[in-house]
Parts: structure tokens; C-alpha cells; sequence
């Protein structure tokens, strides 16, 4: 009988990314992405413009749309600039992953860190805790969090940080996929001799859980965040989209694909590079996601 | 400099409707009217209210086409909207404007046939009072002393309304008013059959006096109207009458009805819509010459306005309102609503709205259309705030773009360092937090106000006297200055226009030098009709299509 994890996780993430060049291409997207958002402002200075200045003289003055063609795209705006407002896209853009990247991240870190415990006390403590858990994740699998988190954006007050409001929340609802996943993956380690030995010797359930079934959780972990992540980006720009999102003037790629739609007629542009981005890194986090199940996952006999 | 800048765009106003071939039939494809057919009109909103007591629509929209008033309007291109005779003449005062006395035609009917007498229009004038059935147009009610009287439901008759016989009404009014002949033609002042009206939902079968009766009333779905068998074109100077029905589809997305009648196939042929079309739709029509001839721009309209809580830290301090004169960008307000100056209006400087009797130009706060954000941030140092504002709220409601023009607004104050954030409700949710709220917690609210009549009056008592403050009233700045309430009073009683006019517009000055709100354009409609509606026009007032004149084409 072999481990459930086929071998330490930085091997296999070096493999993975030799092996398959999908997953390659998927991190570097994610890594170009995520450097974009960490640099937001060096680039948007070196651009010369950032995301909250309103320019007429960018625009159409016959109808508001940007002047020039292509939605404006020019060396001055990069990616030409938002119709009515002449605000820079590039700098929307690259702003707007930074929003994408810290609420997807952080909430998939909350998502991820609830679920583990949660699982795993289900997992290694049994009887009434996990039917408690259990039952509890059917509920809140079930639970129309979309609606909630529409109800609860149009009523907390507007002085509550925003990003950390949809952290919380999108994070908050994301804990019974991994707490399932992780609490199943508990019931076959704590069978397992070492775990045994260890309770048997006298250790806690807290030091159990540290020293011996952790360890052991961190290849299907990082593979279920990698993979979460995109979802969370993508609803942290769906609720944008409704409007109950990040509050402007923050940019956001959802709000922008939101307002971009009604432009599509007479200025794709606009709805091109916000989407693009959105694709990007949704699409770079599941295929790096996609690699690393398949290089940690034995079960899985996919190669690529 | 302001002077040039206003005829040019006036011109361009003028020739943009024209142009649009909206009150000229011998424009392209528009043959005159005939009688006959289904006109459609497509809705953003999910409910009408058809009733007279709680409705506020102008005098030429939808509810005129069910119920007919005291008084009406005639409204054309490039003339003054006059008060013309409906149910009676326009009425008489013999003693400077105290007592009114109005003479209905005769041989008029109800949809049921049941003859329209003066006690009808008491009726439903005193209605209008009942708390069950508020929310509408509410002009007459302190004018009719009505302070304490609760609707003609408990048993009590209005004693201010005389009906001595079965064609004459008398009005006495608690002071003189000029405008009488006006409110005359609000929604309140439609017959409702004496003894009838007491149900709620009397908005959805509500008895006819105008060419449509309510034949099927389907809330969210469709309103469908059809011919008034005992209404007669030849007694009515004020509606043709001459679609054989009128169906009104509710629940409509704007921007979708936008591309129906741009496509104008099928039904669409025979609609129009009845909210604005949005920038991004304006801008698609550039490209589109047979849609762009459909299209119809009011020369001027409402005024835009940002409503400052003057009941509310730091913004109960004058020099703080001041500084948002100039810290404003005008300009980008205009292309954030309509992506062009020449379309979204003028720039506002002023309270009373273009057109109106008396209205004058002048400007307290002169500055580029662009703002001065330095001059701003040199007024909120002067007041003690040298670092700017912090943590204000604006409140917007939704509809027409608001949010995207609200940003606009967001970071023009930016510049001056004052930091906004966007509260953006449903209507009801914000109308419990701006005029049915007792403590409200915004600082800004960002609003528009189209008069309900063209009267000076009606730009500034509903907005600044302190009785319009909560309650539904729509004093959203707040504002309540004992020496502008009186000089209000003074100046709805007088009677000469030329007068009251000069009144008025001392008022807007005075008003102004307080800065309770930041006029910031008046803001043109564009409306979209299909092929075959014909006579489609938008007067000098108001700035909405006249319901009443259109018809279908063949």
C-alpha cells in the first residue's frame, strides 16, 4: 500500500511543469498576472494614467465613444479607454487584477483554511462531530449562496471595507468542497500506522492533526485551491457584474464587462481586454490546477 | 461667453429636432396619422398607476389617456405649453386669485355611461386626501386647507370645494394662487364617480372619462386599453384619440426595447418606448440613419442636480456646500449621461429650468464647465477642512445610468479631495432613505426635477420650501430658510406671470447663495419610435413625447 500522496509537492510541481505543457502555459499566465497585479502601479506610470481620471479628450466628442479606432487603443491608452468617461483601460485593467487577485486568493485561503479543519476534525473525530459537519456542508452545498450574497451586498453599509466583505463571504461559502474531499482523505490516513502510533503514544487530536495527517493533506490541498481559485475570481466578477461587488471607483473586471456589454455593438474593445484578462486567468489557473492533480494524484493515470 | 455658447446650442436643439422630423409631417415616412390600429408602448417600469389620486404623471403621458381633467395642455415645438379647457374651461377668478370657479362641457360621460358631474371632480379631488391613496401630485392640498382632512371615506366633505350645481365648481383657496389653472390639470383633479374609488386596487379597473378604458391590467406583464364608447373627439381639444387601442407592455429592458424599435420589425412598427434611450444605445444610433430618423431629442428638460444634506456634518457648513459649486465637472457629467454636450443638455447654473416664464440666466459660482477643483479645495480650507472631506455618501436610485453618472460625480470631487462612496438602491429602498426617512444618513444624493408644471413655482416650492422635507416630500437638500418659505408664499400669490416670474427668479438667486444643491445640466430625452407612429413630438415642455396627439400610420 502506497502513500496517497505520490510524492512531495514541489517535485511535483517541477514535473508537472516539465511534463505538461499545458499546466506550463497555465502558470505562466497565472505568474504574468499575478506580477501585473503586484506591479499595478508601476506599469500604470509607466504608461502615464491611472484608472480614476476622467478624459474627455480621449473621447468622441460626437457621441462619447473613444476616439480613434479599436476602442481607442493608441501608445497613449494601450488598450484605448472606457467609453462616456475616457478613463484609461490598460490602467483599469491591470488595477482590476489586482482587486481579482487578492479577493481570489484571499478568499480561497479562508475557503481552503475552513475546510481543512472542518474536514479533518469530521474526518478524525467521527461519531456525532462528523454527522454534525456532514450534514452541515449538504446544506451549505445546497444553500443559494448567490442569492445571499446578492441580499447581504445590498444591505451592509457602505462603510464596511468591501474587498473584505467579499472575501468573507465568497470564502466563507467555499469550505464543504474541501472539507468533504479533505474529510475522506482523513478517514483513510487515520487507518494508516503512523497515525495510529501516534494517538496511541498519547498525542492530541491537535498535534495528530499537525505533525502526522497535515503533512500528508498538502498535495490534494494545494490542487483543490489551485482549482478554486479560478471560481472565486469568477465570482467575485459575478457579483460585480450584478452590481453588488466591489464598489467603484475600485475597478473591477466584472463591473467593467458589466457596463462593457451594452457597448458591444459600437465598441468591442471595451469588452475585450477586461474579458480577456478574466479568461486568462481563469483558464491559467485551471490547467496549472488540472497538472498538478494529475502529477499528484496516483489514480490518475492522465498524462499529457 | 455664456451667451454665444447658449444660442449655438439651442440652435443645434432646434435643428436636432427638426431634423428628427418630429412635429413635421412632411418629414420622411412620416404621413399623417389615421385612425385605427394597436399602438404599443414599451415600459421599463412594472406597474402603471392608473390611479388619478396616486398618480404623478404630466398631463400628456399614459393616465391622460384614461382619465381626462379639469384642465389640460397644448404643447408644439418652438411654442410656450399653454393651459387649455379638458373637462371644463380654465377657469375664472374674480378676486386676484382666491376663489376659482370652472364650468364643465356638457353632455359629458364615463366610460359606464354614467353622466361627469362637478361632485365627481370633488370626489375625486377629496380622495386625493385619503391617506390610503397619497403619493400623488400634491399641489392643491395645502392650497385647499385640506391640513386635517383625511378623505371624503370617513364621511366629511371638503368644505374649500363648492359644487353648486351639476356643471360648476368652486375652488377657495386658503391664499391667492396664480397657478390654479395649472394644478387644475393634475392627475388629482380627474373625476372619480362620486361614492366609488374606496378599493386599493381601484388603479387597476379605473372608470374611464378619456378615449381608453383599462380593459385588462396585468401587473409586470401588459396593460391593455381599449376605446371609451362614450368618449367624444369632438368635446376634447386636447387628445386625438386615435389609435383603436393602446397596449402597454410593462417590465421592459431598456436597452433591449432600444434595439426592437431600432430594428423596428414587426409590432415594434407600431411602439415606442417610453424611458430614455441610454448613451451606449445613442452612440450605436449614430450609425444607423433609418433608426437615428426615429429618434427624438427634447431641446431642454429637467435639472440634473446633486442634492446636498444641509441638515448634515460638515455639510451644514455654507462654505462646505460652496465648494462643491466648483468642485463639480459639468462637463464630464454631460458625456456620462449622453456621450455628447449636445446631447445630454446644457450645462445648469441656475434652478428654474429653461423655458420657463420669468426664468433667469445668471451664474453665483462662475467656473469652467470642467470645475475648479483648486478653488474648491481653497473654499473647504477656509471652512477648516484643509485635507478635504472624508467618508461622504452619495445615494443614488438606480434607474436611467445614474451609477455611471454618479462616478462621474465621484471623481470630479476626488479632485478636490473629497471622497465619495456610491450608494446605489432600488426606488423603494431609496425613497425609505431620502424623503421617507425621519434622520437620513446621506450627505449627497445625486437627482433630477422636471416641473409638473411650467411654472417657475413648480421648479422651486417642491425642492426648497422646508414643508416638502420627508414625508414623500422631495426636499432632499434638506434645506429650510424661514425668509425663503415666506418669499415662496409671496410669490405663488401673485397672480400676474410677469410679476411672479421676477419673484421666482429673485428666489432661485437666494436659494443659490445658500448652495443647498449643485445644478448641474438640463438634461435632453431622447426617445425611439417606430416606423408608423406618427406625429411624435416633443415640445418645448415638457420633455417627454405628447401621448395624447400621436397615431399610427399606414
Amino acid at each position: 500500500m502506497s502513500s496517497p500522496v505520490a510524492r512531495s509537492v514541489p517535485a511535483a510541481v517541477r514535473s508537472v511543469l516539465a511534463r505538461d505543457r499545458w499546466a506550463l502555459a497555465g502558470t505562466v499566465a497565472v505568474v504574468v498576472i499575478g506580477l501585473v497585479a503586484i506591479f499595478a502601479d508601476v506599469l500604470t506610470a509607466i504608461e502615464g494614467h491611472d484608472p480614476y481620471t476622467y478624459d474627455s479628450t480621449a473621447l468622441d466628442p460626437a457621441n462619447g465613444l473613444p476616439a480613434g479606432s479599436f476602442g481607442g487603443v493608441s501608445g497613449e491608452h494601450w488598450f484605448g479607454v472606457e467609453p462616456l468617461t475616457g478613463r484609461d483601460l490598460f490602467a483599469i485593467v491591470v488595477h482590476g487584477a489586482r482587486t481579482s487577485f487578492l479577493i481570489g486568493l484571499a478568499a480561497t485561503l479562508v475557503s481552503i483554511g475552513l475546510g481543512v479543519l472542518i474536514g479533518a476534525a469530521a474526518g478524525y473525530l467521527g461519531g456525532w462531530v462528523d454527522r454534525v459537519i456532514t450534514w452541515s456542508a449538504d446544506v451549505f452545498l445546497g444553500f443559494p449562496y448567490l442569492v445571499f450574497m446578492i441580499a447581504l451586498g445590498a444591505v451592509v453599509p457602505a462603510d464596511f471595507p468591501r474587498a473584505l466583505l467579499l472575501i468573507i463571504v465568497i470564502g466563507f461559502f467555499g469550505w464543504p468542497t474541501t472539507a468533504r474531499i479533505v474529510r475522506s482523505q482523513v478517514l483513510t490516513l487515520k487507518e494508516r500506522n503512523f497515525v495510529k502510533a501516534a494517538r496511541t503514544l498519547g498525542a492530541s487530536p491537535w498535534q495528530v492533526f499537525r505533525t502526522e495527517l497535515l503533512p500528508n493533506l498538502w498535495g490534494p490541498v494545494l490542487v483543490m485551491a489551485t482549482l478554486s481559485v479560478p471560481g472565486k475570481i469568477g465570482l467575485e466578477a459575478a457579483l460585480s457584474f450584478l452590481g453588488v461587488g466591489v464598489l467603484p471607483p475600485t475597478p473591477s473586471w466584472g463591473r467593467s464587462i458589466s457596463a462593457a456589454i451594452d457597448w458591444v455593438a459600437v465598441d468591442p474593445a471595451f469588452l475585450l481586454f477586461p474579458g480577456l484578462a478574466l479568461f486568462a486567468v481563469t483558464w491559467g489557473f485551471n490547467a496549472l490546477g488540472d497538472g498538478l492533480r494529475d502529477a499528484l494524484d496516483p489514480k490518475s493515470g492522465v498524462r499529457r | 461667453m455664456y451667451r454665444k455658447k447658449f444660442l449655438a446650442v439651442v440652435l443645434l436643439g432646434a435643428l436636432g429636432v427638426s431634423a428628427c422630423g418630429a412635429n413635421d409631417q412632411k418629414a420622411s415616412g412620416d404621413a399623417k396619422p389615421e385612425k385605427g390600429g394597436t399602438l404599443r408602448i414599451l415600459s421599463e417600469s412594472r406597474s402603471i398607476n392608473f390611479d388619478p389620486a396616486k398618480s404623478q404623471n404630466l398631463a400628456i403621458t399614459q393616465l391622460a389617456l384614461v382619465h381626462r381633467r379639469l384642465t389640460g395642455w397644448q404643447n408644439a415645438v418652438g411654442q410656450p405649453a399653454k393651459v387649455v379647457p379638458d373637462l371644463a374651461d380654465t377657469g375664472k377668478t374674480t378676486d386676484g386669485g382666491r376663489t376659482w370657479t370652472f364650468t364643465l362641457q356638457d353632455g359629458l360621460k364615463f366610460s359606464d355611461g354614467t353622466p361627469i358631474t362637478s361632485a365627481d371632480v370633488k370626489w375625486g379631488v377629496e380622495r386625493s386626501f385619503a391617506p390610503a391613496f397619497g403619493g400623488g401630485l400634491g399641489y392643491h392640498k395645502d392650497l385647499l386647507g385640506g391640513g386635517d382632512y383625511k378623505g371624503p371615506f370617513e364621511g366629511k366633505e371638503l368644505d374649500s370645494i363648492k359644487t353648486p350645481d351639476e356643471k360648476t365648481i368652486v375652488f377657495t383657496l386658503t391664499r391667492p394662487y396664480g397657478d390654479w389653472p395649472w394644478i387644475a390639470s393634475t392627475p388629482a383633479f380627474a373625476p372619480v364617480p362620486k361614492g366609488k374609488g374606496a378599493e386599493a386596487d381601484y388603479a387597476e379597473h379605473a372608470i374611464a372619462s378619456g378615449p381608453y378604458q383599462i380593459a385588462s391590467y396585468q401587473k409586470g406583464v401588459e396593460v391593455k386599453l381599449s376605446r371609451n364608447p362614450h368618449w367624444e373627439a369632438a368635446k376634447d381639444q386636447v387628445r386625438t384619440g386615435l389609435p383603436d387601442e393602446v397596449v402597454i407592455q410593462l417590465g421592459q429592458e431598456a436597452s433591449v426595447v432600444s434595439q426592437r424599435l431600432a430594428a423596428d420589425s414587426g409590432d415594434d412598427k407600431f411602439a415606442f418606448g417610453a424611458s430614455f434611450v441610454s448613451p451606449a444605445q445613442l452612440a450605436q444610433l449614430q450609425g444607423n440613419a433609418a433608426a437615428k430618423s426615429r429618434l427624438v431629442t427634447s431641446k431642454s428638460g429637467a435639472v440634473a442636480y446633486l442634492g446636498l444634506n444641509t441638515q448634515k456634518a460638515p455639510l451644514n457648513n455654507v462654505k462646505v456646500r460652496q465648494a462643491f459649486q466648483y468642485a463639480v465637472n459639468k462637463a464630464a457629467y454631460q458625456v456620462a449621461s449622453a456621450g455628447s454636450a449636445a446631447l445630454a443638455g446644457d450645462t445648469a447654473s441656475t434652478l428654474i429650468t429653461q423655458g420657463i416664464e420669468g426664468r433667469e440666466q445668471f451664474d453665483l459660482y462662475p467656473t469652467k464647465p470642467e470645475g475648479d477643483p483648486e478653488k474648491a479645495k481653497q473654499l473647504l480650507a477656509e471652512a477648516g477642512f484643509p485635507n478635504g472631506l472624508d467618508n461622504l455618501t452619495l445615494v443614488l436610485n438606480k434607474s436611467n445610468n445614474l451609477t455611471d453618472k454618479s462616478e462621474a460625480i465621484q471623481a470630479a470631487l476626488a479632485r478636490a479631495n473629497i471622497k465619495v462612496t456610491i450608494r446605489s438602491l432600488e426606488t423603494d429602498a431609496y425613497e425609505t432613505e431620502t424623503n421617507l426617512a425621519e434622520n437620513p444618513a446621506y450627505d449627497l444624493t445625486l437627482a433630477s426635477w422636471q416641473p409638473d408644471f411650467p411654472s417657475a413655482n413648480s421648479n422651486i416650492q417642491p425642492l426648497f420650501a422646508s414643508s416638502e422635507i420627508g414625508r414623500g416630500g422631495y426636499n432632499l437638500s434638506r434645506y429650510s430658510n424661514a425668509e425663503v418659505d415666506k418669499l415662496i408664499g409671496e410669490a405663488q400669490s401673485t397672480v400676474d406671470p410677469v410679476e411672479a416670474g421676477r419673484k421666482w427668479a429673485a428666489i432661485d438667486k437666494r436659494i443659490l447663495q445658500d448652495s443647498p444643491v449643485v445644478p448641474l445640466i438640463y438634461t435632453r430625452n431622447s426617445f425611439l419610435h417606430g416606423s408608423k407612429v406618427g406625429n411624435f413630438f416633443i415640445a418645448d415642455f415638457p420633455a417627454y413625447p405628447n401621448y395624447l396627439q400621436l397615431g399610427l400610420t399606414k
